[in-house]
């Protein structure tokens, strides 16, 4: 069990500073959007400004500091250089337990199986999360449908929570305990009035989340498996294919989604490897040589989306690889919302 | 640590033409590489695209691979006009391949179609070189046309082996052709073998795998004795990129050769 500390607003403010004298630092900044709330964008901002308290998630998905849109990831036949001795020693404020409990499927990916993503590795030693609780949502937000909290439990280094003028500053790894020991000038350890307070200060805004969510009838995690293998046949497909763009955002920005694409890259002289962030939405996702596509339709293709996050990932992680952000429901132009095709899979009866 | 992505040199040492579109082309890799019969690698042009290909070659060599390559697509095409002394980029070996030590003491029949008799070549060749630990080796094998036949001088020369048991066919027949015409299914009768102990390894187009099963499991073959090579757009090689799904598997990782048994279940696995 990590400790618990508490910091002033101000002390925080200098402690933001300070950090970016020896790390990246990212935090949310404000922008206004045409929804009808604000939004919040990761940004690495110059020194001298205060740090913004963002009280739901961001806008980018975390995995944007993990994998990148587009980027090199070897040269050829070179010797075994690395072309990665340069990673910045980042820390990221404002990330979100939905961010977090997405982020499973990331590790998961890059850090298991056969081999280890090298570049995935040496990012995720140099990244510091510094997540905090959620005071707000947004209208797509359902992470409780997922038996996600808004505040994070675990995979945080710390987590601020606001109290007061204040925060309670909960340690989860060894990296933040550390990261806390060099600062320690601007944390005392948390009071347990103050820490009850935390707690209460989470279970009414849990009510309120649970007021926006519940009536909603959202989809379960133990029976959303069930739900899209026995209406794989069913017309939800189809239906809500109609008004998809192919623009593949819904993967893009998704906190789990993790495809790629490899391709060959002339580099002047020299030749290289690229990875670019792919969407099973795109026509030519599965296709191969010979023209052969096993996911040639729209339908089949999102169809693929649902499968790979409800059948896929529940059978080799052990849990589906949505984590309610809600961000693909946000981003679509042909608003097709992930809760509302679950919700047709359950209402329509099964052949 | 070792960079997944990178490519190892290797020298393109030989070419051989097998039909109007297959070419075998033997590669000399500059670092030590190896590999087991059914596992598959990715090779490069550099700078213009990376495709995935099972070796045709035995693996018991260990300084050559063979892969042979049908002119299909982008980088295939690009690939059959390369000449002798180019340097292309391999990597791997990906998957799990053939398990051996389950085909001992077994008759094992073959079955392949067009160029899906590439992979199978290795798998032959390797069983030639331990051929006391099997009972029989039993080939399918069926083309398009007498033409599309690929090593089409090897195949007298492997029928004349001990315990090997060949027959070919073509699906449309020519004035050359003297043999039996029909799709490969139509040879897959009277077939030399003890249903008691057998396993069976098919490799060819998704339409000739899916019917050659359909045939296997009516002469009562048990999905668990049926391989197939369920070889999809795989092409980071480890599981991660997200292209050749099937079902709860990726082919890269978990095959690309997998037992009928663990496919008959998922939906649209031949398409």
């Amino acid at each position: 069990m990590y400790n618990i500390y508490y910091i002033e607003r101000a002390s925080l403010d200098t402690l933001y500073n300070r950090l970016k004298e020896n790390y990246k630092v990212f935090s949310p900044v404000v922008k206004e959007s045409d929804t009808k709330k604000i939004d919040y964008h990761y940004q690495n901002l110059a020194e001298g400004q205060p740090l913004v308290y963002n009280t739901y998630r961001t806008v980018e998905p975390l995995k944007t500091f993990f994998t990148y849109p587009y980027e090199k990831v070897t040269d050829y036949f070179t010797p075994q250089k690395n072309i990665i001795d340069v990673i910045d020693k980042t820390i990221i404020f404002g990330v979100k337990s939905c961010d977090i409990s997405g982020h499973k499927v990331q590790d998961f990916v890059f850090l298991e199986g056969v081999e280890a993503d090298v570049l995935y590795r040496l990012r995720r030693e140099n990244i510091i999360f510094i997540s905090s609780d959620c005071t707000d949502f947004k209208e797509v937000c359902h992470c409780l449908a997922w038996d996600i909290l808004p505040h994070p439990t675990e995979g945080f280094d710390l987590n601020l929570s606001p109290l007061n003028d204040g925060y309670l500053v909960e340690v989860g790894s060894q990296k933040g305990e550390e990261l806390i020991q060099q600062h320690q000038e601007y944390f005392v350890p948390a009071k347990g009035v103050q820490i009850s307070a935390r707690k209460n200060k989470r279970e009414n805004f849990m009510e309120r989340l649970k007021r926006h969510i519940l009536p909603q009838n959202l989809v379960s995690k133990d029976i959303v498996q069930r739900l899209v293998k026995e209406g794989y046949n069913l017309d939800t497909w189809q239906q809500f294919m109609l008004s998809c763009v192919e623009c593949g955002g819904c993967n893009l920005i998704c906190d789990t989604c993790h495809c790629f694409l490899l391709a060959d890259k002339k580099d002047g002289s020299k030749n290289a490897k690229v990875r670019m962030w792919d969407s099973c939405q795109y026509a030519n996702f599965a296709k191969v040589a010979g023209g052969a596509n096993p996911l040639k339709r729209r339908t089949q293709r999102l169809r693929n989306r649902f499968m790979k996050k409800f059948d896929f990932f529940v059978d080799n992680l052990g849990f589906p690889a949505c984590c309610g952000c809600g961000r693909c429901i946000e981003v679509c132009p042909g608003k097709i919302d992930i809760r509302e095709v679950l919700k047709d899979l359950a209402k329509k009866p099964k052949p | 640590m070792k960079n997944i992505y990178r490519p190892i040199e290797a020298i393109v040492e030989d070419i051989i033409v097998e039909t109007p579109t297959i070419k075998t082309f033997v590669l000399r890799p500059k670092e030590d590489f190896s590999f087991n019969t059914g596992q598959f690698i990715e090779l490069t042009l550099p700078g213009i695209g990376e495709a995935p290909f099972t070796p045709s070659s035995d693996p018991n060599i260990k300084d050559k691979i063979g892969v042979t390559i049908m002119n299909v697509g982008r980088v295939t095409s690009l690939l059959h006009s390369v000449s002798k002394d180019t340097p292309v980029g391999i990597r791997g070996p990906y998957g799990k391949g053939y398990p051996l030590e389950k085909f001992e003491g077994k008759d094992i029949l073959i079955v392949g179609g067009g160029v899906g008799l590439a992979p199978l070549r290795s798998l032959i060749l390797m069983l030639f070189s331990q051929i006391d630990r099997y009972n029989k080796i039993v080939l399918r094998y069926g083309a398009r046309t007498s033409q599309d036949m690929v090593y089409k001088n090897s195949i007298p020369e492997w029928a004349k082996k001990k315990k090997v048991d060949i027959v070919t066919t073509v699906d449309v027949g020519d004035s050359i052709w003297k043999g039996n015409v029909g799709l490969v299914t139509t040879i897959l009768k009277d077939l030399p073998i003890d249903l008691n102990k057998v396993i069976s390894v098919v490799c060819g187009p998704p339409i000739m795998m899916k019917f050659v099963t359909l045939k296997l499991l009516d002469l009562a073959f048990k999905p668990k004795d049926i391989y197939l090579s369920m070889e999809k757009n795989m092409s980071c090689g480890l599981g991660k990129c997200g292209h050749c799904r099937i079902g709860r598997f990726y082919a890269c990782k978990d095959g690309p050769v997998f037992t009928y048994e663990q496919l008959k279940d998922i939906h649209d696995i031949w398409d």
